[in-house]
């Protein structure tokens, strides 16, 4: 059992959750009490508050919505600000949270996407930025074209890493150099205008640690490599890999310990050549 | 470059983002760095002796007229350009060093605040000894009056302890001089990474420790600079540098120019003789 700082045993603990109604509305706080159970994760923590649906004044309230899917840290789709760090919910187990503070536990939805509601946030940005280095493996039809060109041991050991990303965005939430893009809906807009002026507004923007070193994911790929132009201009285009400030924020937060600086540092080197190429030999 | 991913309605900074930022970072080695560290190091020959640092001093003004020219291009809009492009930077970036107190994290920000401390310290620094306006008229009227532009090529020593002859002045020298060298060393580690030298975390730490190397080296030499003036007598040093004066510019190794001293010769009575 959990004991608090004066040695009593808990027997329950506040949430403080940063709610938000709806996309660009103002966020307000509201405090939930929890009673203890052991061995909790955040995501039981947050079906608690559902099924109270009572704040810790005994006010009624909307139950607080969250996102969730694997339940195993495969998905990332569960990712909030937990305690003013950034990680995914399902992992965060509440013994561990209340060890730091045995009293209170804070949830904050990421703060570099837009707000859907409470704690669900709009991730699309990262999906975007996968189609702008063509994070994929080129194929262009159902034909049986035999077997792919062999894989070194050690290409498939540096690519494996990168492989396990899962979009979650923890690493774009620490980035000094990633910044919120949100537009305000236009009256009478679309779900595809609006997507679509997302989209553009997203275009020029950072591209962010996920992204590039998914490129390099893809560029070190044997059929992949077939697109590495392609995706060595878009790391150089607007937004590229030259915003990066060099905090390595994003390879300490990273639930997957993908080594992005490394990422960052190779698509650096490509890139430069690249460039120099591009520059003085005109390809 | 017809592939690149811009769109021709983007603005000129966001078509041109990459070569701007790599610009700006090549451009804080080549030249603004590498001036710095031979400026230091010429400063630093005040260890030395007043002769030495007068010596060096002969031979930057050796060039003549067209040691301006190479002061704006090589030194002063290369700053200016590095510097504001900056300040754009700082502007669109988020620190959150309380949430990420990551050892990376607060490079990144001391690279920012440095950085600003190191601009403050160098436009005062350039008001102070070289003044930018090098008229007659504005001397006089101006700069004498407020205590800028103090240096004097052909009095270089005595003019450059004198105007450091103030334990404030000496101590904003040497935290401005010492927030330059932590830029420049910093700056160098991750351009290193920026342009793709250094890019394992192996190779990575092994460059921050040369860079580390780099940075104590250079803060040494900019500390003896300043302390070499500190010490400096100004009276005797003065005498020393009307003598060399006279002496050089009558067998035509530097250019004659008054301009260049503390006071004319003719006025001071060439230090009492
Ligand atoms: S290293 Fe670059 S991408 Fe990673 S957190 Fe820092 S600025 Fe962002
Ligand atoms: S790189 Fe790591 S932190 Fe970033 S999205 Fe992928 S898994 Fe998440
Ligand atoms: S639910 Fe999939 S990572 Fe948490």
């Amino acid at each position: 059992m959990i004991k608090d700082a004066y040695g009593h045993s808990v027997k329950s603990f506040q949430v403080r959750v940063q709610r938000q109604d709806a996309p660009g509305a103002a966020p307000y706080w509201q405090t939930f009490n929890v009673e203890y159970e052991p061995d909790m994760n955040v995501i039981s923590v947050l079906q608690k508050i559902a099924t109270m649906s009572r704040t810790s004044t005994g006010k009624e309230t909307t139950p607080v919505a969250w996102d969730c899917g694997c339940l195993e840290e495969v998905c990332g789709s569960c990712t909030m600000v937990i305690n003013g760090r950034v990680r995914q919910s399902c992992s965060a187990l509440v013994d561990r949270l209340l060890e730091d503070n045995p009293r209170e536990i804070t949830l904050q939805p990421m703060s570099k996407f837009p707000v859907v509601r409470d704690l669900v946030v709009d991730r699309s940005r990262m999906f975007r930025n996968l189609q702008r280095v063509k994070a994929w493996v080129p194929v262009d039809g159902y034909a049986d074209m035999g077997a792919g060109p062999r894989q070194s041991r050690g290409e498939q050991e540096t690519a494996y890493p990168l492989s396990e990303c899962m979009t979650c965005g923890c690493c774009l939430e620490a980035c000094p150099q990633f910044l919120k893009v949100e537009l305000e809906r236009k009256p009478n807009e679309s779900d595809a205008e609006y997507k679509q002026r997302c989209g553009e507004a997203y275009d020029t923007e950072f591209l962010g640690p996920q992204a590039i070193s998914q490129a390099v994911l893809f560029n070190a790929h044997p059929t992949g490599k077939m697109m590495a132009g392609d995706r060595l201009d878009a790391l150089a285009g607007p937004g590229g890999i030259q915003v990066c400030g060099n905090a390595q924020n994003c390879v300490a937060v990273c639930p997957k310990h993908i080594p992005l600086t490394t990422s960052i540092g190779r698509a650096g080197r490509a890139v430069t050549i690249h460039k120099i190429k591009q520059i003085f030999g005109g390809s | 470059m017809d592939a690149a991913p811009s769109k021709p309605t983007d603005s000129f900074f966001l078509r041109h983002e990459f070569l701007i930022r790599r610009l700006h970072s090549l451009c804080g080695l080549i030249p603004v760095g590498l001036y710095m560290v031979i400026h230091l190091l010429a400063n630093a020959s005040i260890v030395n002796g007043v002769e030495s640092f007068q010596n060096i001093v002969y031979q930057i003004h050796s060039l003549g007229k067209a040691l301006v020219v190479v002061e704006w291009v090589f030194i002063f809009l290369p700053i200016l350009f590095h510097a504001l492009l900056g300040f754009v930077f700082i502007y669109y970036s988020k620190n959150n060093l309380s949430n990420y107190p990551y050892r990376g994290n607060y490079r990144y920000v001391a690279q920012r605040i440095s950085g600003m401390i190191a601009f403050v310290f160098i436009f005062a620094h350039v008001l102070h000894l070289n003044g930018l306006i090098h008229a007659d008229w504005f001397r006089e009227s101006i700069a004498d009056a407020i205590g800028i532009a103090q240096f004097r090529p052909y009095n270089a020593a005595s003019t450059a302890a004198n105007a450091l002859h103030n334990p404030l002045v000496m101590f904003f020298y040497l935290v401005g001089m010492l927030a330059c060298v932590f830029h420049f060393a910093n700056g160098l580690w991750t351009m290193g990474i920026t342009w793709g030298v250094w890019v394992t975390p192996k190779a990575q730490d092994l460059a921050s420790k040369i860079c580390l190397g780099i940075g104590v080296l250079v803060s040494i030499i900019g500390i003896s600079a300043l302390f070499g003036f500190w010490q400096v007598d100004v009276d005797k040093a003065k005498k020393r540098e009307i003598e060399m004066y006279e002496q050089r510019s009558k067998d035509g190794s530097i250019y004659a120019d008054e301009h260049k001293l503390s006071q004319p010769l003719r006025k001071s009575g060439a230090g009492g003789k």
